[in-house]
């Protein structure tokens, strides 16, 4: 709690975070109306009382959509961010420690992953994958890793040689605990770090191919979809893409100022 | 060191926020003042259009239809706003008594773009140009010969073909001159042909064309065509109203509602010959007769087209749209709008929730079907999803599987799918017998293979077979009457609904207008007003 404390910025897009997380749990309990099932007689209507938000095209509450929408854009942000950092995790700490050939395979293997566009060989994956929710996330994992492996590589290298480390090897420490107990929780801080400051990227990525068609399908309430169902009415019916694209500035505004001021608090360098 | 660094993200911060705000609003202000200036007084036409055309070879794939729109090629003869054909490059024709030979009367005094004069001989040679380079032609007619004399032409076919002048109005026979083939990469650089301009260059990407010197219909009233291909429909339109290009076609529903009633506009907007129709597959679940039609009268066609798609497009329930006379009134749907029947059916024929996760199941299958979609018409996955939300309720799951254009003549073909939209036009000849045997018609190993379904039943085919050799004009109206009837009756397929087509242009110009076959989009008559 003293944390909370000597950092009120923290304290306070923590607690917005956890809004949202709460707002993404309780969203079906919270929608007034039905987010896949829509009245067909009542399409592109304009905002009212009856419907905060106004209805898309299908008549069904936008509202609703975008609320019941929190739930899955933040599940896949949180399910890819968590994924990759560990697969960059493990891949990172392989090469860093053991060296040899299998640095040299898995570090020119991540600079080759570096060495692409990342959103176009995203939606190449999943244009050939075909378009869902899951091979959204692998597309994205495909293409995110390496820089976590880099990251944790470098640590690993610099952690290699220091003193405690010998000390633990001296002491016939077995590699595996080694990595357990002595690398791994120095290392963790930074990942989580960048992780938290991905989140806001990655809902980004996943909107933004799910806008291109690559992503969700419809009816899922999912916000890129939302945007990319609303572009035709943009001139006639311009609320389909606004609130939908609010909804999507808000909270990666919000992921991206916590996962800054989670920085401040947990870089080691700050001390 | 860290502050300083924290001090810099901040100012960055700033910046890039700043910077955010300015662009997006120096894009709405260009976007309220954007000027109306029209190059349709500078001798420049600029034409917005949707463009699938790689090449600007006529006898490639449908190519020659792009060939037609952009004013460059034309055919013996053409479809009037009635779909009634009339003359063009032919002046008159005739058939013999006994139903077999057609002869031509060829236009005098008409040249090809480069000046060489059109005789029957290089119309002869361009038609066995088209029967060599794609077997499509021969789906229309088999000819035993064709003779050219000075400025006759004579076809003798295989059998009686009653269509025949409505078959050569298929921009698959552009009549273009075969001589200068050998000089010119038709593909590339576009072929020659008697329309009111000619190709200056063409990549799929944008059209440029020049006035053709030697038209014989009048004077041609612009020295350049420019016709950007801008695929998506919304972009289509602010191009339109920015002022961008002067005349553009398929407005999308969503953006009618800002040229309707806007004096700057001229809107011509006609029911076209098209059906958006959702092929259905027999050999799946879809086999049952009865899961047809629960599927059928489950959707609630009017509301889609009525309220959906504002108007924009006509409820379905036969293969043949209103537009054309071919009984689309008396003929009576037994699956219209009923969801009460559609859930009775479901139960007779064995389909329940049994494990209450909303989704009827039989024998543990889940009532599950794959609707294949394609995006590049702006209404097509509209009408999926109203229909995946439609029939959800009946205890469907419709999963939407959206693949690219070129993808689903194929799964067609092969029976991929167990629903497969499509916007198909149903009388490219003038008449809806190609449209009905293709889709329709028994496929006995492939010998029709548009029909991957797997629709089979025999009394249809025998009014096919009757329709093919009939010349009497209600005669031939009462079979494919009939056939629409066989085919609703069986719940062959489900039919979405009919599009208004339309053209619109800035009124700095005149004589722009659309036509139910969809093949006349820049003709000489498109002039700059006053």
């Amino acid at each position: 709690m003293t944390v909370f404390r000597e950092n009120k910025l923290f304290a306070f897009y923590t607690g917005l975070v956890v809004l949202i997380v709460l707002l993404a749990i309780f969203a079906p309990y919270l929608a007034p109306q039905d987010p896949m099932a829509g009245n067909m007689k009542l399409v592109l209507q304009t905002p009212s009382a009856e419907h905060f938000l106004g209805t898309d095209k299908l008549g069904r509450d936008i509202f609703s959509r975008i609320l019941c929408g929190t739930q899955i854009s933040l599940f896949m942000a949180l399910c890819l961010v968590a994924l990759i950092a560990m697969v960059g995790t493990l891949v990172g700490v392989l090469a860093g420690f053991f060296g040899g050939w299998l640095e040299t395979i898995l570090m020119r293997f991540a600079d080759m992953m570096l060495a692409f566009p990342g959103i176009v060989l995203a939606i190449a994956i999943a244009g050939i994958l075909g378009g869902s929710v899951i091979n959204t996330i692998l597309a994205l994992l495909v293409v995110s890793w390496a820089k976590y492996a880099r990251l944790v590589r470098s640590l690993v290298l610099r952690l290699r040689n220091q003193d405690f480390i010998q000390a633990a090897k001296i002491q016939g420490a077995k590699t595996s605990s080694i990595l357990w107990r002595h690398i791994l929780p120095n290392v963790m801080p930074m990942v989580v770090i960048t992780g938290a400051m991905d989140i806001g990227t990655m809902m980004m990525e996943i909107a933004g191919l799910s806008f291109l068609g690559f992503g969700a399908q419809p009816p899922t309430p999912e916000w890129g979809l939302m945007l990319n169902e609303g572009r035709q009415y943009i001139q006639t019916a311009p609320w389909l893409m606004i609130y939908p694209g609010l909804a999507i500035f808000i909270v990666v505004a919000i992921f991206n100022l916590w996962g800054d001021s989670l920085r401040d608090v947990l870089d080691p360098r700050q001390e | 060191m860290f502050e300083m660094k924290m001090f810099n993200t901040k100012k960055l911060w700033k910046a890039v926020s700043l910077g955010l705000c300015g662009a997006v609003l120096t894009v709405m202000l260009a976007g309220c003042g954007a000027d109306n200036s029209s190059s349709a007084d500078k001798g420049v036409l600029k034409v917005g259009v949707t463009n699938f055309a790689d090449t600007l070879e006529p006898t490639q794939n449908f190519f020659g239809w792009v060939v037609m729109r952009y004013g460059l090629g034309e055919c013996l003869t053409k479809f009037d706003d009635k779909m009634n054909v009339q003359p063009w490059l032919a002046e008159s024709w005739s058939i013999s008594d006994d139903h077999m030979t057609w002869t031509f009367k060829i236009r005098e005094g008409v040249k090809f773009s480069n000046g060489n004069p059109l005789t029957a001989e290089a119309v002869k040679a361009s038609i066995e140009r088209a029967f060599a380079k794609n077997n499509r032609a021969a789906t229309f007619f088999k000819y035993k010969e064709i003779k050219a004399e000075g400025q006759v032409l004579t076809i003798v076919t295989e059998k009686p073909m009653p269509n025949m002048p409505g078959f050569l109005a298929d921009p698959l026979f552009i009549i273009v001159d075969t001589s200068a083939e050998g000089s010119r990469d038709f593909a590339k650089e576009g072929p020659i042909c008697t329309g009111p301009y000619m190709v200056e260059s063409f990549v799929k990407e944008k059209a440029v064309m020049k006035k053709n010197p030697n038209y014989w219909d009048g004077e041609v009233p612009f020295e350049t065509v420019e016709i950007p291909s801008i695929d998506d429909p919304n972009t289509r339109a602010m191009a339109l109203q920015s002022g961008e290009v002067d005349m553009a076609v398929n407005i999308a529903a969503g953006d009618m509602d800002t040229f309707r009633g806007n004096d700057k506009f001229f809107v011509d907007e006609i029911s076209s010959l098209r059906t958006v129709l959702a092929r259905l597959n027999h050999k799946g679940i879809l086999k049952d007769d009865k899961v047809r039609a629960a599927l059928i009268c489950g959707c609630d066609r009017e509301t889609y087209n009525n309220v959906l798609l504002k108007g924009t497009f006509l409820p379905g329930k036969a293969p043949v749209p209103p537009s054309m006379d071919y009984g689309f009134d008396q003929l009576t749907d037994p699956n219209a709008y009923n969801p009460e029947r559609a859930a009775k059916l479901l139960d007779e024929a064995g389909w329940k929730d049994t494990n209450g996760d909303g989704i009827r199941d039989k024998d543990g299958q889940p009532l599950k079907l794959d609707f294949v979609v394609y995006n590049s018409r702006a209404e097509l996955p509209l009408y999926a999803e109203a229909v995946q939300s439609d029939l959800k309720k009946l205890g469907f799951d419709i999963n939407i599987k959206t693949v690219d254009y070129n993808l689903v003549d194929q799964m067609g073909i092969k029976g991929e799918y167990d629903l497969l939209i499509s916007n198909i036009t149903t009388a490219n000849t003038g008449d809806p017998e190609i449209f009905l045997s293709w889709y329709w018609k028994t496929n006995n190993n492939g010998d029709n293979p548009q029909n991957g379904s797997g629709y089979s039943n025999p009394a249809l085919d025998a009014k096919f077979n009757e329709l093919a050799a009939e010349f009497d004009k209600s005669k031939r109206r009462q079979l494919i009457i009939d056939i629409q009837q066989i085919l609703l009756n069986d719940g062959a397929a489900l039919f979405l609904g009919y599009p208004q087509t339309n053209i619109i242009s800035n009124k700095v110009l005149s004589g722009v207008k659309m036509y139910p076959s969809d093949y006349y989009w820049i003709t000489s008559l498109i002039k700059p007003a006053k």
